[in-house]
């Protein structure tokens, strides 16, 4: 308090008292010792000559290096309180960049304790200069960045880590691929059999490469002479369908092994889905189902299938016409506890070939609009361009068109192509 | 692609669903979603309204089978209403025309 000489105000005793200490609570707020600040600011203040000799060190800076003014002030150059990361820091960065530039900001350095522990530092330094321009000393600020340094070991620490679940999820993902191609090719026949004085060809194509497919088709053998074959359409996408639609594959292998009657087999398989999925979760399939039976004296081949609810095959004519062999009134198998199944026969003569698809090939989308698809009638227009070709030549060509559908295919599609050679006997199966 | 709506209304014969908009594999769940709050008397029958259905896809006819799973374990009927002429023909190919009654209008579909 520095009244000295003013005359007493118009205060009483008590309200002198009060100001005395207000403006001695003010003066702390004001950090009036200079001096004081400078020894323990939160901060380290070492002040350097041109050398790097220590002139001045604050009280907050010898704490964290554990050491006292007399060993530091003129004993010890500032890059001797660095690690020797730190020193050669500070001689090839540090040094030159704060001659040429007077000034560097926010480096970050490590300063030794005198215990051996060190300390992440930020170090800022700026020269003095005298009134010619000639450098005097330097000014130097030293922030203590262990809570920095902890903060951004726990952000690489996080970084490692999520590093490390992403490298798990995507082993994950391959893996479950790897489970998803296995199932997939559980619903299909890796290789087709040879089938006596046949050609038989297949396509599948999945919509997703991710998504278990609900399309399936099969060609096995039922005896010495007869064949059996399928292809069909299981609701739904994901594992949900592909449970079905193994369900459906091996129902029917086993049923046309026991009767191999088309109408007998989709009726086995009906209702074994019907028993299976009822009530909120219908689960059903579209099938054609039918048997192959070589005519020796001939060389044709008879045809007899049956179609719950799936769309009719194509039959292409060695000479050049197509035709659906229409099979109405057959009900989607699973739906009902008895479903009609309609049934079919035709004769394949030398030259022919018979078509099965999946719904994914004619309601691929033709246009803008996913109304416009591109129907049954332009599959057999196109089809019949391709009358008289192989069984192989059929599904190249309709393979293409799925190429030329791009992002218009919508759904899974399965193709099975079953013809006799025109010219003869020539017993070729692809896959 | 139009949203699903879906409007409850009650007729003589028992509930109508008016479908509008497309009801496909990302909106039949809605659908099926309402069947199991939708309470049913036996011999009532349960319309489904499709005038304003503007497309219906595989999981479209699946919720349709089982509105009429619902129906049935219901002891009640189901009837659809104003079949647009695509759905029909998928209807037909699948053989579900000869399971559902059709009715030109709901008007038609509600008649004792």
């Amino acid at each position: 308090m520095c009244r000295t000489g003013q005359e007493p105000g118009p205060h009483d005793a008590d309200s002198e008292h009060d100001e005395k200490t207000s403006t001695a609570a003010f003066a702390a707020l004001l950090e009036d010792s200079v001096e004081e600040l400078y020894e323990n600011a939160p901060c380290g203040y070492p002040s350097t000559l041109m050398d790097g000799t220590i002139a001045k060190i604050n009280t907050t800076l010898l704490d964290w290096l554990g050491l006292e003014g007399e060993a530091v002030v003129g004993r010890m150059r500032f890059t001797d309180l660095l690690t020797v990361g730190g020193k050669l820091y500070h001689e090839t960065h540090f040094a030159p960049l704060l001659r040429m530039q007077g000034e560097v900001r926010g480096i970050a350095l490590e300063v030794k304790q005198a215990d051996g522990g060190r300390i992440p530092v930020l170090v800022s330094s700026v020269v003095k200069h005298g009134s010619g321009g000639e450098p005097l000393l330097i000014r130097t600020t030293v922030f203590d960045a262990r809570d920095r340094r902890a903060y951004e070991q726990e952000l690489l620490r996080a970084r490692r880590a999520a590093e490390e679940a992403r490298k798990q999820a995507e082993a994950d993902r391959a893996r479950l691929q790897d489970a998803l191609a296995v199932l997939q090719q559980s619903l299909l026949p890796a290789t087709l059999p040879p089938v006596p004085e046949m050609e038989a060809a297949a396509h599948y194509r999945t919509a997703s490469p991710d998504r278990l497919g609900g399309d399936c088709y099969d060609l096995f053998p039922i005896d010495g002479k007869r064949f059996g074959f399928f292809l069909g359409d299981v609701c739904g996408k994901g594992p949900q369908a592909a449970a079905v639609t193994s369900l459906t594959r091996y129902t029917l292998r086993a049923a046309a092994l026991h009767d191999p009657d088309p109408v007998s087999a989709l009726t086995t398989l009906n209702k074994v889905l019907h028993e299976r999925y009822t009530g909120g979760d219908p689960r059903y399939c579209t099938v054609v189902f039918g048997i192959l039976e070589p005519v020796s004296a001939t060389g044709q081949v008879t045809v007899r299938l049956a179609s719950g609810g799936h769309p009719p095959a194509l039959i292409l004519r060695g000479d050049g016409r197509a035709d659906f062999l229409p099979t109405p009134g057959g009900v989607l198998v699973g739906v009902l506890p008895a479903a009609p199944f309609s049934t079919a026969t035709t004769l394949l003569d030398p030259g022919d070939t018979m078509v099965l698809y999946t719904d994914g090939l004619t309601e691929a989308r033709t246009g803008e609009d996913r109304t416009i698809l591109f129907g049954d009638e332009a599959l057999r227009d196109f089809t019949a361009g391709h009358a008289g070709k192989s069984a192989q030549a059929v599904i190249q060509a309709l393979t293409g068109l799925l190429d030329d559908f791009g992002d218009g295919l919508d759904d899974d599609t399965a193709l099975l192509a079953l013809g006799v050679p025109a010219d003869g006997f020539h017993p070729k199966t692809t896959a | 692609m139009s949203p699903l709506k879906i409007i409850t209304r009650d007729a003589p014969t028992g509930p109508v669903l008016e479908i509008t908009g497309d009801l496909d594999y990302t909106t039949a769940s809605e659908l099926r979603n309402l069947l199991t709050t939708l309470t049913l008397q036996p011999d009532q029958r349960l319309v489904l309204d499709l005038a304003g259905m503007t497309f219906c896809d595989s999981s479209g006819i699946t919720a349709l089978i089982a509105a009429r799973n619902h129906a049935h374990s219901a002891r009640a009927d189901v009837a659809l209403a104003a079949v647009p002429t695509p759905t029909l023909r998928v209807l037909r190919m699948v053989g579900l025309d000869q399971i559902f009654p059709l009715h030109p209008d709901s008007h038609a579909a509600t008649q004792p």
